[in-house]
């Protein structure tokens, strides 16, 4: 068995940490990913007996980006068990009241419904912003891909680039600038 | 270089509506103009001063251009031309199509093609509500889109697919029976 090969049994059978940056990601297209990571479905020793799966790390979940008119379009729904005890809350108040909720209900609702859920979610760790305990940074020794490019703001890319950046329309020649 | 882009049916529009509404003036015409105030003692001096455009070095210019003149069948604008594909994040881009307060030019500025300029138009409007270019927004905006209001301060992204689709698709769609 070579080196390489020898690592990787390793990593296959412990618990490896991995980190997930939030920053402009959508919640559910990034739960797909996020689950594959927490239940082991990556390991080829994957078995729904098998607990396999592994610890992932969420940074920035405060900055998560939805399409569209998503924010207030999509509602989350509680009832506390009363007559009348429904209630329904938009995306941008629970984001608002917990910047952790919305990833963490997505990750939950993208795996099946069975006893092992809630021991899967248990190896999910989500942060609003970018400071994580140090005693859960050292353990972190893999970062998982991003599905969306971050857009960089116009006001962020420095003036001369802007200028110097080719263009493609020319006023028309009559054009009064403003 | 602006002209051979151009069809010949707008440079002709262009010659003979753009210069007959504008029969006063005191420069000399078909330039690029910029207004100027300032104030000298109690005197408020208002100047429109001819400017070479910003832009006329840094233009890219279609190989296909001088071959399409030539054989004009179907007139295209520049932007089919070019064949780019254009993101909504592709800010440095949009904002050549916009003024300086974040308003989209009209046809006869940006003498797009009837598709190309819906296009544009539709993807400037959803770079300003993602807070991409925030600089260029009205005087009044507080310039950060961290400090608007209720679900407008967090992060949104668009779908170009979405565009010239009369009815968005919900994403929850897919889970109805």
């Amino acid at each position: 068995m070579s080196a390489a090969k020898r690592v990787q049994q390793w990593a296959t059978f412990a618990r490896t940490w991995h980190i997930f940056d939030c920053k402009w990601q959508d919640p559910y297209q990034s739960a797909n990913v996020i689950k594959k990571y927490l239940m082991g479905l990556h390991k080829p020793i994957y078995h729904p007996m098998n607990d396999c799966g592994d610890v992932v790390v969420c940074i920035n979940s405060r900055e998560i980006a939805l399409r569209g008119d998503e924010w207030r379009k999509r509602a989350y729904f509680h009832h506390t068990g009363y007559p009348g005890g429904a209630s329904w809350t938009l995306a941008w108040e629970l984001h608002n009241k917990d910047p952790t909720m919305i990833i963490k209900k997505a990750v939950y609702k993208s795996m099946k419904g069975n006893l092992q859920r809630r021991h899967t979610m248990e190896r999910l760790f989500i942060y609003p912003g970018e400071e994580i305990p140090d005693d859960v940074m050292q353990n972190v020794s893999n970062q998982i891909r991003q599905q969306r490019l971050v857009p960089q703001r116009l006001d962020h890319i420095p003036e001369d680039e802007v200028q110097q950046y080719p263009k493609v329309m020319e006023y028309p020649s009559d054009y009064v600038l403003k | 270089m602006a002209l051979l882009t151009k069809t010949p049916f707008s440079f002709l529009r262009n010659a003979v509506i753009s210069t007959s509404i504008r029969t006063i003036s005191t420069t000399k015409q078909l330039n690029i103009k910029e207004i100027r105030e300032h104030k000298d003692g109690n005197k408020l001096i208002v100047e429109g001063v001819t400017v070479p455009s910003p832009r006329m070095e840094l233009l890219v210019k279609s190989e296909k251009v001088a071959e399409e003149v030539l054989s004009v069948e179907k007139p295209t604008c520049y932007l089919c031309k070019l064949d780019l594909d254009v993101k909504h994040t592709d800010v440095l881009i949009l904002s050549q199509f916009v003024r300086s307060d974040g308003c989209m030019l009209p046809r006869r500025v940006t003498g797009l093609c009837r598709r190309q300029q819906k296009k544009v138009s539709k993807m400037v409007t959803m770079a300003q509500k993602a807070g991409l270019m925030i600089n260029l927004t009205p005087s009044y905006c507080k310039k950060d889109p961290k400090l608007r209001y209720a679900y407008k301060k967090f992060n949104t992204y668009f779908d170009e697919k979405t565009i010239f689709m009369k009815r968005i698709p919900d994403q929850r769609d897919k889970f109805k029976r």
